[in-house]
């Protein structure tokens, strides 16, 4: 009896590894897509956008949603602003980090925070088109009619304790990111979802200043 | 901004009253009182969500802190920093036991737990038994005593016992927290403070209406 419940999870769990997302098929021509990725980001010098997060616990059945503006510019200078429910803000110029929530401010080197470190180099290989090459991540990629899905899975220590995987989908026109998918090992995820995009506006350095 | 700058104030202002409290366990005489009236401090959460402020040690940490009633009359607390990322995840059961669904590495040390178990029992008020609490009184306040495993649990309220005026969890000789909860709405605190008195670590929340 105990073989068999064995061997059921076995295949059970064969089959959840090998599932596909609802709507996706795998993307057949990988070398082709990664070209066009990489030039459609090359293209990109700029993204202005505003965004929704939504954290879902599933054991819990609830949803924390919060909501702000985004800016990103490179080289590697992000700015997200939360303004509902709460107020927090966190920019990342290069290797640091600056935090605010209410009236604290947090000056942080991604060098000497692991957690930083590792959100910072999330969020701006997304946004670069890097994310397919970082060697931290198993690529596979899948496609919609007019959506790419990169799914992120992580490799290294590190990562693994954090994520189950990353989920990335692109936008097929100008292969800009549509949402951000963190899936936790506890089936929580956190889903960020970019809206009302303006590709290559301009964007004051002012906005990604650490003092 | 004018409104986070004035809660920040106000959660300041009580951790302020926390640190300038002291206790009097020593001047207690004893007294007579309803403990069945603690019950309406008792946070009555079915789900709430706290803006989140903790600073241990010269180190400060931000986030959100969800609490939620759940079908089997346990109360799940889980904390996560604004951008998603969660901090730990602790079950509270009605019969006293503690389940820790995850937690990072960095606080996942045994000492920790216990201080923070401890903290959020206090303010839970979960397990107020009634069978085995005496009432003192010092500096025209009542004081509800609970023993605990080590040392007991204070609820300190008014004479009249309308008001909860703090909280502490103290050993047989000194004060070893204090905590507040107040301004309740539909018996739900919006701001809770606790504080410790023989490190410097304080944990403060502002309820988020969402």
């Amino acid at each position: 009896m105990r073989k068999i419940i064995l061997i059921l999870l076995v295949l059970v769990a064969g089959i959840t590894s090998k599932a596909q997302y609802t709507g996706y098929t795998p993307v057949g021509d990988l070398v082709k897509f990664k070209a066009d990725f990489a030039a459609a980001t090359l293209r990109t010098n700029s993204i202005k956008s505003d965004f929704i997060q939504e954290k879902n616990l599933a054991m819990l059945s609830e949803k924390i949603i919060s909501k702000g503006k985004f800016w990103f510019k490179k080289e590697n200078q992000v700015r997200m602003e939360y303004n509902q429910p709460y107020q927090y803000l966190m920019i990342i110029n290069k290797d640091k980090v600056f935090v605010k929530d209410g009236q604290k401010e947090n000056k942080i080197s991604t060098k000497s925070n692991k957690l930083f470190q590792q959100i910072n180099k999330i969020m701006i290989d997304c946004m670069q088109g890097t994310a397919l090459n970082n060697p931290d991540f198993k690529t596979r990629v899948f496609e919609n009619k007019n959506a790419s899905l990169v799914e992120l899975t992580p490799l290294t220590r590190g990562m693994k304790e954090l994520f189950r995987s990353i989920n990335v989908i692109v936008d097929k026109k100008d292969f800009s990111v549509v949402t951000i998918e963190m899936q936790e090992l506890s089936g929580d995820n956190t889903l960020i979802r970019f809206t009302n995009k303006e590709l290559n506006a301009t964007i004051p350095d002012a906005l990604f200043t650490i003092k | 901004m004018l409104r986070s700058r004035m809660r920040y104030l106000l959660l300041s202002s009580c951790l302020f009253v926390l640190f300038a409290c002291s206790a009097a366990y020593k001047q207690m005489q004893p007294a007579t009182g309803n403990v069945n009236g603690l019950q309406k401090f008792k946070p009555a959460i079915t789900v709430a969500l706290y803006n989140t402020q903790v600073d241990i040690v010269g180190n400060h940490l931000s986030g959100l802190l969800l609490i939620k009633k759940m079908p089997d009359s346990s109360t799940r607390m889980l904390f996560s920093n604004e951008i998603g990322f969660k901090f730990f995840d602790f079950e509270f059961a009605p019969d006293g036991s503690f389940k820790v669904y995850s937690i990072i590495k960095q606080m996942n040390k045994k000492s920790v737990l216990k201080t923070l178990r401890k903290d959020l029992e206090l303010v839970l008020m979960e397990r107020l038994d009634s069978s085995n609490v005496s009432v003192h009184t010092s500096d025209g306040l009542l004081y509800y005593v609970f023993p605990q495993a080590k040392g007991y649990n204070y609820y300190i309220t008014d004479s009249t016992g309308d008001k909860l005026v703090r909280m502490e969890r103290a050993s047989k000789k000194k004060t070893v927290v204090e905590a507040i909860m107040q301004n309740y709405i539909n018996g739900i605190p919006d701001t809770i403070g606790i504080s410790h008195k023989t490190f410097n670590f304080s944990i403060g929340l502002k309820r988020i209406e969402r």
